[in-house]
C-alpha cells in the first residue's frame, strides 16, 4: 500500500514536472521572440501582428523543446520538484534555462509596462512634476466646506457598509467554519459551497463591486456602501470564521456534555471565545473601508473619492492638493484610532 | 441490572488510529470505577464514548438496559443529562464568572431562548448557590474563574456538573493538572459524591496510589484493549509491567 501510493505521487509529480517544461519551453519561445529579438535587438516599436501561423510555430517549437529538456533529464520541471538525477552538467543546463526564463520575464515586465528612464527625468515631465507638485503643496482652502462634507459622507458611507455586513458576516461565519460544519454531509456540503462563495467574492476588489453597482442603482454613495458591504461580508466572514475554527474545544465539550442544545452550546461555549477578536477585525475593517471608500469614490461611489475625480478631470490642481491633504488626515486618524482601540481590546 | 453495558466497543479515528479494540464493560450502579492505562492507551475515548461525545465505529452501549449507541437529537441531549463529565483542563467558561459556570450545567434542562439571554429562574441561581457551597467555592460565586487557582477551577467544574443531577460522572484524568495537595483535596469530593450521594463514578487516572485511596474497582487499557479487571489491591507487580511496560516505576503521590 505504503510503495504504491509513494509510486503514485511520483506519477502525478512526473506529470507536473512535464507540463512545467512545456510551459517554460513555449514561454522561452514566445519572449525570446517578441521581447528579446524584436523588442531588444531590432528595437521595434511596433511589433508585427501575431497570426495564427506565429501561434502554432510558437507552441509546436516551445513543446519540442520542452520536451526535449524533459527526455534528457536536464529538466527545469524535474530540477523545481527535485526528481532531477545527480548529473552535473544536465543540472547546470536545467538551471541555466530557469536563469535565462527570469531574466527574460524582468527584460518583457521592463518592456511591457515601458520602463522609460527618458520620461522620467525628461525636460517637460520634470516641469509637469514641478506643476503638480507646487499646485498640490498650496491647496486651495476656499473648497474646504465641501471637502469636509465630502470626507463625512465617505466615513458614513465606510461605517453604513461596516454596520451592514456585519450581522451577515457573523452569521455566515459559523457556517464557514470547519469545525462546527464537519458533523455531517450536509453541513459539510453547505461549508464547501458558502466557502466557494465567500472566497470567490472576496478575491474581487471593492473597486470592481462597485463598477458593477454603479450600473445596477446609478451612480452615488449607494452603489458605494454596497461595493463595500460586499467585500465587507467576504473578507468579514472568512477572518471570524478563522477564528472559530481556532477556538478551544475543551469548553465546547464540556457544554456538550450537560445535554445542551446545539444553540446554547454556541453561546455558551463558542461566543464567548470569540467577541473580542471579532470587535478588533471590526474595527480593523472600519478602518480599510474609510480607506477603500475613497477610492471607490474614483469610480462614482460618491464622497471624496468622486470630488477628487472631478477637480482631477478639470485639472484644478490647487483643490485635488487639499483634497489629498485631507484624506490623508483623515486616514492617519482613522488607523491610529483603529490600532489604539484594538489594543485595549486585546 | 447494570447501569451502563458496552459490549464489543470499537472506536477507529478517521486517520485510521484503532483506538478501542472490542471493549466489554459492565458499570455497576454507586461504583466508584477507575481506568488506568498509558497516555494514548484510549483511556479518553473510552468516557467520551460513553456520552457519545464521540461516536463509536461499532459496538453497543445499553443504559440501564436501553441501547443509547444510536441516539440523536433530543433523546442523546436528554440522555447526556444523566451524565456529568469534568476535565482534565477544566474546560470552563474563562471570561465569565463562577456563578454563571455553574448554572450552565443546568443548560439541559432550560428552554434555549431565554437561557441564552442568560434569564435564569431564581431557584436555579439558588441551587447553584448551594453546589458551590458543596464544594466550598460559594464565598467565590462572582469572581470570575480564569482568577482561581486550578483546584479551585476543578470544583466549580464538579459544581457545575453537579446542576444536570447527574447519575454518573465521568472524570477524565481531574487532577492530573493539579498538585498533589490539592489533587486529593478534588479526589475527597469526588468520593464524597460517591459515598454520600450514591453517585456512579468513572475516572480515568494517572498515578496508581489514587487508584488504590479512591477506587472500588479498576479496569486497564492497553492499545485500545481492556487487559485488566478487578479490585485495587489485585494489581500486582506483574499486573503494573504488563499496563505500564517493564521499564516503568512506580511512583507515589504523597
Ligand atoms: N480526535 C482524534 N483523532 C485521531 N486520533 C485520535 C483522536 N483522539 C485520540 N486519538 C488517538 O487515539 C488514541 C487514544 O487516545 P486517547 O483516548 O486520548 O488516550 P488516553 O486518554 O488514554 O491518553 C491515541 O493514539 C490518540 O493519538
Ligand atoms: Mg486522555
Amino acid at each position: 500500500m505504503g510503495t504504491e501510493t509513494k509510486s503514485q505521487t511520483t506519477t502525478a509529480q512526473k506529470f507536473q514536472a512535464l507540463i512545467l517544461d512545456i510551459f517554460f519551453g513555449i514561454y522561452f519561445v514566445v519572449t525570446l521572440h517578441r521581447v528579446f529579438y524584436y523588442q531588444v535587438l531590432l528595437s521595434l516599436r511596433k511589433l508585427p501582428p501575431v497570426t495564427v501561423e506565429i501561434v502554432l510555430l510558437y507552441i509546436g517549437i516551445g513543446t519540442i523543446l520542452g520536451l526535449a529538456l524533459f527526455v534528457l533529464n536536464a529538466s527545469p520541471g524535474k530540477l523545481i520538484f527535485r526528481q532531477l538525477p545527480d548529473i552535473p552538467w544536465k543540472k547546470a543546463v536545467a538551471e541555466h534555462f530557469l536563469w535565462i526564463i527570469g531574466v527574460l520575464t524582468i527584460a518583457t515586465g521592463w518592456v511591457v509596462t515601458r520602463v522609460s528612464i527618458l520620461d522620467f527625468f525628461s525636460q517637460e515631465g520634470l516641469a509637469g512634476a514641478k506643476r503638480i507638485f507646487s499646485a498640490l503643496l498650496s491647496p486651495e482652502w476656499s473648497i474646504l466646506p465641501q471637502a469636509l462634507l465630502a470626507i463625512v459622507e465617505t466615513i458614513y458611507l465606510a461605517l453604513m457598509a461596516t454596520l451592514f455586513a456585519l450581522p451577515v458576516a457573523f452569521i455566515l461565519s459559523f457556517f464557514t467554519a470547519r469545525n462546527l460544519m464537519r458533523q455531517s454531509p450536509i453541513t459539510l456540503g453547505i461549508y464547501t459551497v458558502l466557502r466557494v462563495l465567500v472566497n470567490f467574492t472576496r478575491s474581487i476588489e471593492p473597486l470592481i463591486w462597485a463598477i458593477i453597482f454603479t450600473v445596477w442603482v446609478g451612480i452615488g454613495p449607494f452603489a458605494g456602501t454596497l461595493a463595500l458591504m460586499v467585500h465587507t461580508i467576504a473578507s468579514l466572514t472568512k477572518l471570524y470564521s478563522e477564528q472559530i475554527e481556532n477556538v478551544d474545544p475543551g469548553p465546547i465539550e464540556a457544554i456538550e456534555a450537560t445535554g445542551a442544545h446545539p444553540m446554547q452550546v454556541i453561546w455558551f461555549a463558542v461566543v464567548p471565545q470569540i467577541v473580542l477578536p471579532f470587535l478588533s477585525f471590526t474595527i480593523y475593517r472600519w478602518d480599510i473601508n474609510v480607506r477603500m471608500a475613497t477610492i471607490i469614490g474614483l469610480v462614482g461611489g460618491g464622497g471624496i473619492g468622486t470630488l477628487l475625480m472631478q477637480y482631477q478631470g478639470l485639472a484644478q490642481w490647487h483643490e485635488v492638493g487639499l483634497l489629498v491633504l485631507i484624506i490623508a488626515i483623515v486616514v492617519w486618524i482613522m488607523d491610529y484610532l483603529s490600532a489604539r482601540i484594538r489594543e485595549a481590546l486585546v | 441490572m447494570a447501569l451502563i453495558e458496552l459490549r464489543k466497543l470499537n472506536k477507529i479515528y478517521p486517520n485510521g488510529v484503532h483506538a478501542l479494540v472490542d471493549v466489554d464493560l459492565t458499570v455497576q450502579e454507586g461504583e466508584f470505577l477507575v481506568v488506568i492505562g498509558l497516555s494514548g492507551s484510549g483511556k479518553s475515548t473510552l468516557l467520551r464514548c460513553i456520552n457519545r461525545l464521540i461516536e463509536p465505529t461499532s459496538g453497543q452501549i445499553l443504559y440501564r438496559g436501553q441501547d443509547v449507541t444510536h441516539i440523536q437529537g433530543k433523546d442523546l441531549r436528554q440522555y447526556r443529562k444523566k451524565i456529568g463529565m469534568i476535565f482534565q483542563q477544566f474546560n470552563l467558561i474563562k471570561r465569565r464568572t463562577v456563578l454563571l459556570n455553574v448554572l450552565t450545567g443546568a443548560l439541559g434542562s432550560l428552554p434555549v431562548l431565554p437561557s441564552i439571554l442568560e434569564r435564569f429562574p431564581d431557584n436555579l441561581r439558588q441551587e447553584a448557590m448551594e453546589k458551590l457551597r458543596i464544594v466550598g467555592l460559594e464565598d467565590k460565586w462572582n469572581v470570575r474563574v480564569d482568577a482561581l487557582s486550578g483546584g479551585q477551577q476543578q470544583r466549580v467544574a464538579i459544581a457545575r456538573s453537579l446542576m444536570q443531577h447527574p447519575e454518573v460522572l465521568l472524570a477524565d484524568e481531574p487532577v492530573a493538572s493539579l498538585d498533589p495537595a490539592t489533587s486529593h483535596s478534588v479526589m475527597k469530593y469526588l468520593k464524597q459524591l460517591n459515598t454520600d450521594y450514591g453517585m456512579t463514578i468513572i475516572c480515568n487516572l494517572h498515578f496508581l496510589s489514587l487508584v488504590r485511596t479512591y477506587g472500588t474497582r479498576v479496569v486497564a487499557l492497553k492499545q485500545g484493549k481492556l487487559i485488566f479487571q478487578g479490585k485495587p489491591e489485585e494489581i500486582t507487580q506483574e499486573w503494573f509491567k504488563e499496563i505500564y511496560g517493564e521499564e516503568a516505576e512506580e511512583v507515589e503521590i504523597a
